[in-house]
């Protein structure tokens, strides 16, 4: 048909989930779909098509679609060729039948008892949304260059965002959640995550503005960091000048206690896969360590274009046949104390789980300006109420080198493997 | 496509499912991105999939398949599900009544942009990216993207309701970098249509338009000074009263929502200043969100979420008006046929007051105006932020440098009524996405508006 390169993905999706609305399951879902996403290039030309009909004649109407995109588009002189075979990596636990397998009751039974469980641990905690889900996928990728692989994965959620009344309103939403390869979730951690909260949370307490410690929940950094470090680090960023990084891979970026590692291969991680969406291996990308920058995140068509390796970090839009750079497991290495010795010796400060806005940060500055909901109040060692409408402003590479600890046991949550992180002498804004 | 739809329902009544609805799709879908000025993405496609979605035993059971061949056992399997998620349920889920529509729903338009060529999608992204770069020297990186879809959805319910909708959307969206020394800075601009062609990328979202705003932010940006931090009074522009409305009270008028938040058993209840209305209107023409019919078959309609102060209605689909006792208001929207329908906005805005422009700065020796916004976000105790990507200081009653980025907060229950003036300008709407889960297109706006100290905080950095 006129292609001088061509690669295809093809993955295919089985979703059985459970919803949960103000306290009942509401419904139980189940998605199927067939995603099969083309490239196609006429020398130096690149067009892409999609079809969610898996049939011979479909792909080949979408190749046909994806060649006349290619005429029609302009030539990329900087492209150079499509990636070639490499040794996959081996990672165990991927696959599991039992969530291959699934049925409805399965996932309505998991809800039912994290909800169960959930109002029984703490008076007036009202579960206002969540649910499980499983999901099971089969993936398959092969291009002109050589490159044919295929591979498969599951994996299992369930998580529930709890309010609950108080004297002057509600409560922030509390969301938890557990991810897991398989059907043993931890719900104790995540009901007891809940209820802690909440039971804190039913008691309002003022916030002060000024410079403050601040305990950072990976669900409100990991927020951060995605939407500013993350997009700083991409490579494709760097070399259109998109990024404040540029050029300073081996200086110092952050407080020596930080250490982030890009894992695409972390058998605990939700976003592990064996192969990027370009056929190229995934692996382990050292990003910071001990608060040096040690390297950008590349693909393959940057990274030739730059004069680098390819890390792995391919994601395809399948809908969209976008092909970019994406952050995969970001890992951050633990410390020696737990938590809870952590906050019992602090004298004033905030717990902040969770972020609103962070999507609105400047990503090229690494500027971010985010309220804190929940936040909670610190005093004398202990976790005094919600602080409602705490702001937090400043830039992700200062807050990065005020990190003064980092807690000892991670938290997986959606792309993110990591503990709290203490902050020293953040910018707080308090309402009024 | 009908045909199929019908069919298939037919199989849900032998299943004996109180209520079944089916949504099929078919369409055109194109996604285009050019990173400084080398296209990184031209995507089209031809997309067909039905939604099923079953009330049986009262709990909800939800199929969506892109295999068109099989609906009868998707059907089956919805009702199945249903009935699994119904065993754990105290009291079953019930819908109100409403009547069923036949009815033809087409969207016409100049121009079909699946039948413009490429070429000249192109060359509208290749000029809006030049307009970029020869406004100012400091743009660093330009990056254009531009979906387009023109299709139809099918509807049909086990009640008798059969409706046909036309799909159109383009919209356009440039992201551009500044950098002058270490300074970095960036901005972006949207705009949408959902009731004209690609005609409204040639009157008014023109490359010379969204490139001038646009890089005309950057320039603000790199020349900014910092924000200060804390409550000042301000005047919030139309861009960002309209997320306001969106982010600060819409979220929270959804009933889904309405009952887990700080809004919930306040209808009936004053919730703002004096004098303030805010809207939902979705029979507006050609506003961006807003269709004849929802998902659910319902007209939409408008809705007066505050009259004059006091919490008027909420936003139902036909689950929650029979739950709250409400009326069925026309919100159950889906994505696509990959969702089921949630309760959303369409058209959200402030109505507009008495005031002059000027009289809104009168008296303000020392605030912000805040004229763009970049995203926002609800939280149920009634929290909300926008971010700010353009705003002035307000110095002695006059609008004076630009700041840099910051985000705007407040607590709406309290917010609502530090508003100490409205003005009785007209407004432009905007047009923009929400995510709850699923991806909305959507429009707000609204006059300017005045907050008294107290109403906003700024988190600047100052």
């Amino acid at each position: 048909m006129g292609a001088t390169a061509v690669e295809a993905q093809a993955r295919s999706a089985s979703n059985v989930g459970a919803d949960i609305e103000q306290g009942q399951v509401s419904a139980v879902n189940r998605r199927a779909s067939d995603n099969i996403a083309i490239r196609a290039f006429i020398g130096r030309r690149m067009g892409s098509a999609f079809t969610n009909i898996a049939t011979r004649k479909a792909v080949e109407e979408a190749l046909g679609l994806a060649l006349s995109s290619a005429r029609a588009t302009t030539e990329d002189k900087d492209w150079v060729a499509l990636p070639e075979p490499k040794v996959y990596p081996e990672i165990r636990g991927l696959w599991n039948e039992d969530l291959a397998a699934v049925e409805p009751a399965k996932v309505v039974e998991i809800s039912g008892e994290l909800m169960a469980r959930a109002v029984e641990g703490e008076p007036g905690l009202i579960p206002a949304l969540g649910g499980s889900e499983v999901a099971a996928y089969r993936s398959a990728f092969a291009n002109s260059g050589g490159i044919a692989h295929a591979e498969r994965g599951s994996v299992a959620f369930a998580g529930l965002g709890a309010i609950a009344k108080t004297e002057g309103g509600v409560t922030p939403m509390v969301f938890s959640y557990e991810v897991d390869r398989t059907l043993e979730l931890d719900l104790d951690r995540v009901v007891s995550d809940l209820t802690e909260s909440i039971r804190v949370c039913k008691r309002t307490a003022e916030g002060e503005s000024g410079k403050s410690t601040v305990v950072m929940h990976p669900e409100a950094y990991g927020e951060i960091l995605y939407y500013t470090l993350q997009q700083s680090i991409r490579g494709d960023n760097v070399a259109r000048g998109k990024s404040k990084l540029e050029g300073k891979v081996g200086e110092k970026i952050a407080s020596e206690l930080v250490t982030i590692v890009d894992d695409g291969v972390n058998p605990r991680g939700a976003a592990t896969f064996i192969s990027d969406d370009e056929g190229v291996p995934r692996q382990r990308t050292p990003v910071i360590e001990g608060g040096v920058l040690r390297s950008f995140l590349w693909d393959s068509y940057w990274g030739n274009r730059m004069g680098k390796e390819s890390t792995g970090n391919a994601s395809r839009r399948m809908r969209q046949g976008l092909v970019e750079l994406s952050p995969t497991n970001t890992v951050v290495e633990p410390g020696r104390r737990e938590i809870g010795d952590i906050v019992s010796e602090m004298e004033t400060g905030y717990l902040i789980r969770g972020v609103q806005g962070a999507h609105s940060s400047n990503p090229e500055s690494g500027d971010f300006s985010v309220v804190g909901n929940p936040a909670m109040l610190i005093e004398g060692g202990e976790l005094v109420g919600a602080v409602h409408g705490l702001m937090v402003s400043g830039n992700v590479y200062e807050l990065l080198g005020q990190a003064v600890e980092v807690a000892r046991t991670p938290i997986t949550i959606q792309g993110l493997i990591g503990p709290e992180i203490v902050f020293e002498d953040v910018n707080v804004i308090s309402r009024g | 496509m009908f045909d199929l739809l019908e069919r298939a329902a037919e199989r849900s009544r032998e299943l004996g499912a109180s209520y079944v609805e089916l949504r099929g799709e078919e369409g055109f879908v194109e996604y285009l991105q050019m990173d400084d000025g080398r296209m990184n993405a031209l995507t089209q496609r031809i997309e067909r999939g039905v939604a099923i979605r079953a009330l049986a035993d009262g709990a909800w059971g939800f199929v969506s398949t892109g295999d068109l061949s099989s609906l009868g056992g998707a059907v089956e399997d919805a009702c199945s599900m249903a009935r699994a998620a119904a065993r754990t349920r105290r009291e079953p889920i019930e819908l109100t009544e409403v009547e069923a529509h036949e009815d033809k729903v087409e969207v016409k338009v100049d121009r079909d942009p699946r039948h413009v060529p490429i070429e000249e999608k192109i060359g509208y992204m290749a000029k809006m990216t030049k307009v970029i770069r020869d406004y100012d020297p400091r743009v660093t990186a330009v990056t254009v993207r531009v979906r387009t879809a023109s299709g139809r959805k099918y509807l049909v319910t086990s009640e008798g309701t059969r409706i046909q909708s036309d799909v159109m959307l383009v919209w356009g969206y440039p992201w551009v970098t500044g950098k002058e020394g270490d300074r970095l800075s960036a901005a972006r601009h949207e705009e949408a249509s959902t009731s004209q062609g690609w005609e409204y990328m040639e009157s008014f979202a023109t490359p010379e338009y969204m490139g001038s705003e646009v890089a005309r932010r950057v320039k603000l940006q790199l020349e900014g000074a910092p924000a200060r931090a804390g409550s000042f009074p301000c005047v919030l522009g139309p861009r960002v009263v309209g997320v306001l409305a969106h982010e600060a009270l819409g979220h929270l008028a959804e009933a889904d929502l309405t009952v887990s938040s700080a809004f919930n058993g306040k209808l009936g209840e004053v919730v703002s200043a004096p004098g303030v209305t805010m809207i939902d209107d979705g029979t507006l023409p050609g506003l961006v969100g807003n269709e004849r019919y929802d998902d659910e078959g319902v007209p939409a309609s408008r809705v007066e979420l505050i009259k004059d102060s006091v919490l008027t209605e909420l936003l139902t689909n036909r689950e929650y008006a029979a739950k709250l006792g409400l009326r069925p208001t026309g919100n159950a929207r889906a994505e696509s046929y990959l969702h089921p329908p949630i309760i959303r906005m369409r058209a959200t805005f402030f109505e507009r007051g008495d005031h002059t422009d000027e009289e809104l700065f009168e008296g303000i020796d020392f605030g912000y105006y805040c004229a763009d916004m970049r995203g926002g976000q609800a939280q149920m105790n009634a929290s909300f932020q926008v971010g700010i990507q353009e705003a002035y200081e307000i110095v002695d009653g006059e609008i004076g440098g630009p700041v840099t980025d910051l985000s705007i907060s407040g607590i709406a229950t309290d917010s609502l009524f530090k508003i100490e003036a409205v003005s009785r300008e007209d407004f432009p709407f905007g047009a923009g996405r929400c995510g709850k889960g699923q991806e909305a297109f959507m429009s707000d706006g609204g006059p300017k508006i005045r907050f008294g100290k107290g109403g906003i905080t700024f988190g600047g950095r100052a």
